[in-house]
């Protein structure tokens, strides 16, 4: 069993506000082996959002406050680092691309400078002019794009000098920023930019939305991160686009071999990306396991619910299942188990007894993520409607 | 086959490469169009280019500009002493007080020394206010260092801002004494706090704005996502708000020298707030009203121009609405090449039979 790239640990994050105690994440274990795409569903407001940024502990702390648990990240603890060293994770440990493309752009920067900032990182930490974490194996692998065929001119302009020796004299100079261009239209190709020579020196509000994604895109994989964390990278786009980013990240998830953390509310799309699926409910993780798996015989009464509630493109189906009640307020959970006032297999122990911690209802074979669950009765699941 | 490989070749095919020049091009022509577009902004420019590159001849040789020197009696000994305390003519063209003084010739001479003292002052307050209000903004996490140092930078600032400027920076002159320096300190002591406010409250509003989360995700370090992200969306307003204090500056200062605590008036550096002051104590305005007016005239030229750059300074540093505005403009830049026809791949001819069926 290879070491796996994150493992969390029965984390839980608050938020205190003047309304009272949130418990967005509580007790959550996860980890995420190399090379592995996980994704993890949940409504608005179930605390997905506070797990992606608790992860590179990029949440404002206060009012978020990490209560317990571990992140360990290429083994080390990232709960235990202090913040001020933090900064040498990011990046180039673990990138991440959020949910507002149109804000995440700085307004006053052109792509270029953007993406170049972080190509600069990662190369004073490879050099070491700047402190970094100390990375395990890269899972990074570029190896699998297919190369661009040189054309005539590059090949008429090759040096006669040795490459390696060029490289050799070329390693002490310092970096020009035609340097920095070449790298950075290599990432905007990567992300299916066309044109990228003009996109380069153009302003991020100049940009549509599905195209600041791709630059979103293309500067978190520019730091080649060991982990990547994608925090809904669709959801505030139309659905066009939403399909182009999909593919997009479907390819790159191909070629570039990452560990992804992806998060979204839609399940279609996690079906679509995800190798395993975590599924949360008012801040705790109720399934996980591979996705086929949950998708066919899903063991939480949550999922189930979930799962029935997708629409389908009939008419005649109306009207939509939906799940009874409404997502509990976090900071007054209610007693027991969290999905019991409107779960259809309740019993009293469901509302006296805390949920039991995820269990192992199955596993595939030749697959070693086991499926598992969080429920008293989840043999019981597959016989509701 | 082929029209793969044509299409690779169009994706590598080198533009004309001319980086250099556009690189410089651009932003000159971008600044132009703005101005262009906003008259306003382009008067405000011209009065301060004018202002600015009058101040340096003075510096470097008033001869040229100014026919008398400050403090000589340019009547006394030349003309009748009917002549004195002449109206504007040709030859004084802002008139001459009760001494001989050419007044025209002081009006200019105290150029350099009241934009130094307008630029200098909004300067200082501009660096060192806005260094203090980018801290107190940026780490402002109660319980933590950077809590406790933005609170006392909040709190001194409060006790500054409890006093009305005027009438703290006069209650310093008049500890410290008479004097251009002593104004020029009780000025500047009087001018920061204002800046760490409007620096902080941009601050507060920008660093929890995605992208600045997005640079911290990118490892970007603190320090540099201050200096860096933060500064540069930060300044526009600031810049803004400095071109328009330099002419408070300006006036606040003369109202200083007006009520008698800044620079001697007759004496060797004109300023034109004491040289108001001066005479509107001594003359009639109504007789002698050019003593009065062309000093007032410059101080409110010089004002006036710097608010109009000002103003549109706030356009240039947009992006978005620098690029709006330029091409909103009647020009244009000429139309980018089209691509060579040769990248359209070549139709199969199972197409252009298609196409002929339908042309017919």
């Amino acid at each position: 069993m290879t070491q796996p790239v994150l493992a969390i640990e029965n984390l839980s994050v608050d938020y205190e506000v003047g309304a009272g105690v949130f418990h967005a994440v509580s007790d959550i274990s996860l980890t995420i082996p190399p090379g592995r795409v996980v994704g993890i569903v949940g409504e608005t407001g179930c605390g997905k959002s506070t797990l992606a940024q608790a992860i590179p502990r990029l949440l404002p702390e206060p009012p978020a406050r990490i209560r317990r648990g571990k992140v360990i990240f290429q083994g080390t603890d990232l709960v235990k680092v202090p913040r001020s060293k933090l900064p040498m994770v990011r990046g180039t440990g673990i990138g991440m691309i959020f949910q507002e493309p149109l804000n995440s752009l700085n307004p006053a920067f052109r792509i270029f400078d953007q993406i170049a900032e972080a190509i600069q990182i990662r190369h004073w930490r490879e050099e070491g002019i700047l402190p970094s974490f100390r990375p395990g194996p890269q899972p990074f692998d570029y190896s699998r794009r297919p190369t661009p065929m040189p054309t005539a001119a590059e090949v008429l302009s090759k040096p006669v000098v040795p490459g390696a020796a060029k490289e050799a004299v070329a390693k002490r100079q310092v970096r020009t920023r035609a340097d920095f261009r070449r790298e950075v239209l290599e990432y905007l190709r990567l992300v299916r930019i066309n044109d990228p020579e003009t996109i380069l020196n153009l302003y991020p509000h100049e940009l549509s939305g599905g195209m600041r994604q791709r630059i979103m895109i293309a500067m978190a994989l520019s730091g080649k991160p060991a982990l990547l964390i994608a925090d809904e990278p669709t959801s505030a786009l139309d659905v066009t686009i939403q399909a182009q980013v999909l593919t997009l990240m479907k390819e790159l998830i191909d070629e570039v071999h990452a560990s992804i953390l992806y998060i979204s509310h839609d399940l279609g799309v996690v079906a679509e990306t995800a190798d395993d699926l975590g599924v949360m409910y008012a801040g705790r993780l109720v399934e996980l396991g591979p996705v086929a798996e949950i998708f066919e015989s899903p063991r939480h009464p949550y999922t189930k619910s979930l799962l029935r509630s997708i629409p389908t493109r009939y008419k005649s189906d109306w009207p939509m299942p939906t799940i009874p009640g409404s997502v509990p307020n976090l900071s007054q959970l209610p007693k027991g188990c969290r999905f019991h006032p409107r779960c259809s297999l309740a019993r009293p122990i469901c509302a006296q007894e805390p949920a039991p911690p995820l269990r192992v209802v199955g596993v595939t074979p030749g697959y070693d993520t086991p499926h598992r669950a969080a429920c008293h009765f989840a043999e019981e699941v597959a016989a509701l409607p | 086959m082929a029209s793969a490989t044509v299409s690779r070749a169009r994706v590598a095919a080198p533009r004309p490469s001319s980086a250099w020049v556009t690189s410089v091009r651009r932003p000159v022509v971008g600044f132009y169009r703005v101005m262009r577009a906003n008259p306003l902004t382009f008067a405000g420019f011209v009065l301060v280019t004018i202002t600015l590159v009058l101040a340096v001849i003075v510096i470097v040789d008033p001869s040229l500009v100014v026919p008398y020197q400050a403090t000589q009696n340019t009547g006394v000994y030349k003309e009748p002493p009917t002549l004195f305390k002449w109206p504007p003519s040709i030859a004084h063209p802002f008139g001459t007080d009760q001494a001989g003084l050419d007044i025209y010739s002081a009006v200019v001479r105290a150029l350099p020394l009241d934009l130094g003292i307008g630029i200098g002052i909004a300067g200082f307050a501009l660096v060192a206010g806005g260094a203090l209000g980018l801290i107190a903004g940026f780490w402002d996490e109660p319980r933590t260092l950077g809590g406790a140092v933005s609170t006392i930078i909040l709190r001194t600032t409060d006790i500054f801002l409890a006093f009305p400027s005027l009438v703290l920076a006069l209650a310093i002159v008049a500890s410290i004494g008479r004097g251009i320096w002593a104004a020029v300190l009780a000025i500047m002591i009087t001018w920061w706090p204002y800046y760490v406010r409007l620096v902080r409250g941009e601050v507060l509003a920008v660093k929890h704005l995605p992208y600045v989360t997005a640079a911290r995700a990118a490892g970007v370090r603190d320090t540099r996502i201050l200096t860096r992200h933060v500064l540069r969306n930060v300044l526009e307003p600031v810049v803004v708000y400095f071109t328009l204090d330099i002419g408070t500056v300006l006036v606040t200062f003369s109202t200083i020298s007006f009520i008698g605590a800044g620079i001697p008036w007759p004496g060797p550096s004109p300023e034109w707030g004491s040289m108001m002051s001066f005479y509107q104590g001594r003359f009639l305005l109504s007789q002698y009203w050019w003593y009065i007016t062309f000093p007032a005239i410059a101080i409110f030229m010089t004002a006036l121009s710097f608010s109009l750059l000002g103003d549109g300074l706030r356009d240039v540093l947009d992006p978005r609405t620098r690029r709006a505005l330029a091409e909103s403009s009647a020009f244009h830049e000429p139309p980018q090449e089209e691509p060579p026809s040769a990248a359209i791949p070549p139709s199969t001819p199972a197409e252009e039979e298609q196409r002929e069926a339908q042309a017919t």
